[in-house]
């Protein structure tokens, strides 16, 4: 503790002392003033308090370029993506009109046709119209209480409040299921990374608008009664996560971008 | 009046120059910033007290930067130089304080 206590008793230069005590030695010679030797001393601070402030907005400017660029690469990205996936849509439906084309050439084509425009509605390579609920969940107002630190949050809508959602709805006997424009397959999960909401490994933005179609009379009530509805009643109760659900007559549900086909091949075939 | 032309020189020098500061020489301008305030403070107090001389003031400011920057750059070559500048910090952070409230007293004999 006495380098500490030193530190505290004697904050000053103990060379101003002896100067000091030099001077009053040899008697007279007041060296309190100015000099050339005082100027080169502040010149020296005055050049180090410049130098690291001119340093310090140098340096935060190449922070915010690399930032803005990044910023503006991951848009890029974004657009090229909803480019290609426009791309595929168009050609997929290129597709279909030729399939259906060469299908309605023969009668036992015709009904091939139904089966797999059947097929194709259940397993989400086609999109489908018709009756059905929408269910809107949002984050809490601002104002919700949340935690300092941001590591748990519960004023926000996650991914396991969509997963109960949409499992509620296929519960409910939904036939097809959308999330924000994300068709919801067999081979969709919905998950989240970094507090972002990825469907169909698309990052979502709150609100989330959840289209089920199916049976306009039976689908709302046994969904607000079931899991589903439960569940949203629950979250909304205790993080003051809003949550609505109307019934439309007309409703939308778009195919689910590029399903590949797997299945296995037997060893030695291919 | 040659205090003032000092820091006049000094301000319009550093931003004249406008020299890019090596990467590797980074680390050290916070050092020499908190070193160069310990040493003005300290000046300031010793001219409150009657006792300032610039001879003293110059030599404790170069010396203060330079070993400063020295135990940081010994630090950084045995691998703890982080915890070298947090101990250069506080020991000027703890002078600059006690100065700071003695030049306080001084001006304002509170």
């Amino acid at each position: 503790m006495s380098l500490l206590n030193d530190l505290f008793d004697r904050p000053l230069d103990e060379g101003y002392a002896l100067a000091a005590a030099r001077r009053e030695r040899s008697g007279g010679d007041d060296r309190t003033g100015s000099s050339w030797l005082l100027l080169i001393g502040l010149l020296g601070v005055a050049l180090v308090f410049t130098v690291a402030a001119t340093q310090a907005r140098r340096t935060a400017g190449v922070l915010s370029a690399e930032r803005e660029s990044l910023m503006s690469r991951i848009t890029e990205r974004d657009a090229r993506t909803e480019e290609l996936e426009s791309q595929i849509a168009a050609m997929q439906d290129e597709l279909s009109a030729i399939e259906s084309a060469q299908l309605a050439r023969t009668a036992e084509g015709a009904t091939l046709q139904e089966e797999l425009e059947d097929m194709q509605a259940a397993a989400g390579a086609g999109a489908v119209a018709g009756p059905g609920i929408v269910v809107t969940v949002e984050d809490a107002p601002s104002e919700a209480p949340t935690t300092e630190d941001g590591a748990v949050d519960y004023g926000r809508v996650l991914d396991v409040d969509l997963q109960r959602v949409v499992n509620g709805l296929w519960a409910a006997g939904a036939e097809a299921v959308a999330v924000n424009g994300q068709r919801v397959t067999g081979l969709t999960a919905i998950r989240s990374a970094n507090d972002v909401v990825l469907v169909n490994y698309r990052p979502l933005r709150p609100p989330y608008e959840v289209v089920a179609l199916g049976d306009p009379r039976t689908l709302p009530s046994r969904f607000v009664d079931g899991p589903g509805g439960t569940w949203l009643q629950a979250i909304s109760g205790a993080h003051d996560i809003r949550f609505d659900i109307r019934s439309e007559e007309e409703l939308t549900v778009p195919a689910s971008g590029g399903s590949t086909l797997r299945h296995a091949v037997p060893e030695g075939s291919s | 009046m040659i205090p003032a032309i000092g820091l006049l020189l000094g301000i319009l020098a550093g931003l004249l120059i406008d020299v890019e500061i090596p990467l590797s020489l980074q680390p050290y301008l916070p050092i020499a910033v908190v070193a160069a305030l310990d040493a003005v403070f300290g000046g300031l107090r010793a001219l409150l007290d009657g006792i300032f001389d610039d001879k003293v003031f110059v030599v404790s400011f170069v010396a203060n930067v330079l070993i400063a920057a020295f135990i940081v750059f010994l630090g950084d070559q045995l691998g703890v130089g982080a915890q070298l500048s947090t101990a250069v910090i506080v020991v000027l952070g703890i002078r600059l304080f006690t100065n700071v409230a003695a030049i306080r007293r001084h001006i304002f004999n509170a």
